[in-house]
């Protein structure tokens, strides 16, 4: 994978707060009743 | 809009934002590895390396968001329609909830470790699975075993412009400009494209995968549109090799590249040099870049090339690059049977197994 430009994910207070495993988001979304957003992001 | 800026900003959208409010009611998973990756579920044209699902913790898939076509990897990448698709998540997740949308049917789960040749270029040698590269050795573990149907596999994903459609893409599925098939079933200009062959989509992600569904042999596909809070049915007629797409910007390892393209000839330019009626005899229009550097032919703009090992013509293959893509072999040598200056000559073709970006 290149890394000429992979996103830091500097999350802030005022940023969208995203996770990085999917299996997490799974249990947060069963825990939370919300839906996912999910991105997949491949630098070729 | 670039990729990598999208993903930008997308990825760090203001909490406070239009956009980060409605981010604010999902969960948010950015995944940038796809060793684990549920290939079967999370199926998608494999060549964008930005792709987004919109799902429930029951792993139902309500949309999908993204998309390219050969103009470009950001054609269909908008802010305004990426809102669109959020909203549309929530709402759908609401009605699941209320039990009113239907649970859809999970297909088998697969994964790259699955696939021989990936393993292989990847997971053997510690290197990151790439989007692009799960597409790509699908294929090859296709072409290996003998099962590669490329009228089916070879071209994925056809393009909705065939049909004559062009989106206001920051509206979604709104439709600017209508003409040939499209318009001949009745398309307008203003149409919101709701259903293909009865299935709900919502952006042009959903369009393409389900579009992608019509089998290459149909002869029609049917588009539902919202015409002013009408649903109207359009059958569009689906014109021979529908599905035929450039392949060029795919890089893909099956695809033998014989550095030419050309120009089936009309019935009185078969008659003039005494050519079958029905073969696929065509006019070398265009000399690939890479066939001089690659001395895969010495082909001329204007030769007549009328057979591809001595076959002249083909059930699908209306070209001789077409019937050189799908009934050989990239890496193999093939001879043509040309025309050049009156002369009936022949001409081998050494076409290319693209390796470059592997």
């Amino acid at each position: 994978m290149s890394l000429g430009f992979v996103l830091p994910l500097i999350a802030d207070d005022d940023t969208v707060e995203w996770l990085s495993n999917y299996k997490d988001a799974i249990q947060e979304a069963k825990r939370t009743h919300k839906p996912i957003f999910l991105e997949y992001r491949c630098e070729a | 809009m670039e990729g990598r800026i999208f993903d930008a900003q997308v990825v760090l959208s203001p909490k406070n934002s239009p956009r980060g409010k409605l981010m604010t009611q999902y969960v948010c998973v950015r995944v940038t590895r796809m060793d684990d990756v549920d290939i079967a579920l999370f199926e998608r044209d494999w060549i964008n390396t930005l792709y987004y699902f919109i799902l429930n913790s029951d792993e139902q898939i309500y949309l999908r968001y993204g998309g390219r076509d050969a103009r470009s990897g950001e054609t269909y990448l908008d802010l305004n329609s990426i809102e669109l698709a959020l909203e549309k998540g929530l709402d759908l997740h609401r009605k699941y909830q209320q039990g009113e949308l239907p649970k859809t049917e999970r297909p088998k789960p697969r994964f790259p470790r699955e696939i021989p040749p990936l393993v292989e270029r990847t997971f053997a040698k510690n290197q990151c699975v790439e989007c692009h590269l799960i597409g790509d050795f699908d294929l090859v573990d296709r072409e290996q075993k003998g099962t590669l149907d490329k009228v089916k596999q070879l071209y994925r994903w056809p393009d909705i412009r065939a049909l004559g459609i062009e989106l206001d893409v920051p509206k979604g599925l709104l439709v600017k400009e209508v003409k040939d098939a499209a318009q001949t079933a009745g398309m307008k200009a203003g149409d919101v494209i709701a259903k293909v062959n009865g299935t709900s989509v919502w952006t042009y992600g959903d369009l393409q995968y389900f579009y992608d569904k019509v089998p290459r042999d149909a002869t029609q596909v049917k588009i539902t549109v919202d015409r002013a809070g009408q649903a109207v049915d359009l059958p569009i007629a689906l014109r021979e090799r529908w599905w035929l797409t450039d392949l060029r910007f795919r890089q893909l390892s099956v695809d033998p590249r014989s550095e030419f393209e050309s120009r089936p000839l009309t019935s009185a330019e078969r008659q003039k040099y005494d050519l079958r009626a029905n073969g696929f005899s065509a006019e070398v229009a265009r000399i690939g870049g890479f066939a001089q550097m690659l001395k895969v032919h010495e082909l001329k703009i204007g030769d007549i090339v009328f057979a591809v090992d001595g076959v002249e013509q083909d059930d699908i293959a209306n070209t001789p690059e077409l019937y050189i893509k799908l009934r050989k072999t990239a890496g193999d040598t093939v001879t043509l049977d040309i025309i050049r200056d009156g002369k009936r000559m022949k001409m081998p073709v050494v076409t290319q197994r693209m390796y470059f970006r592997k």
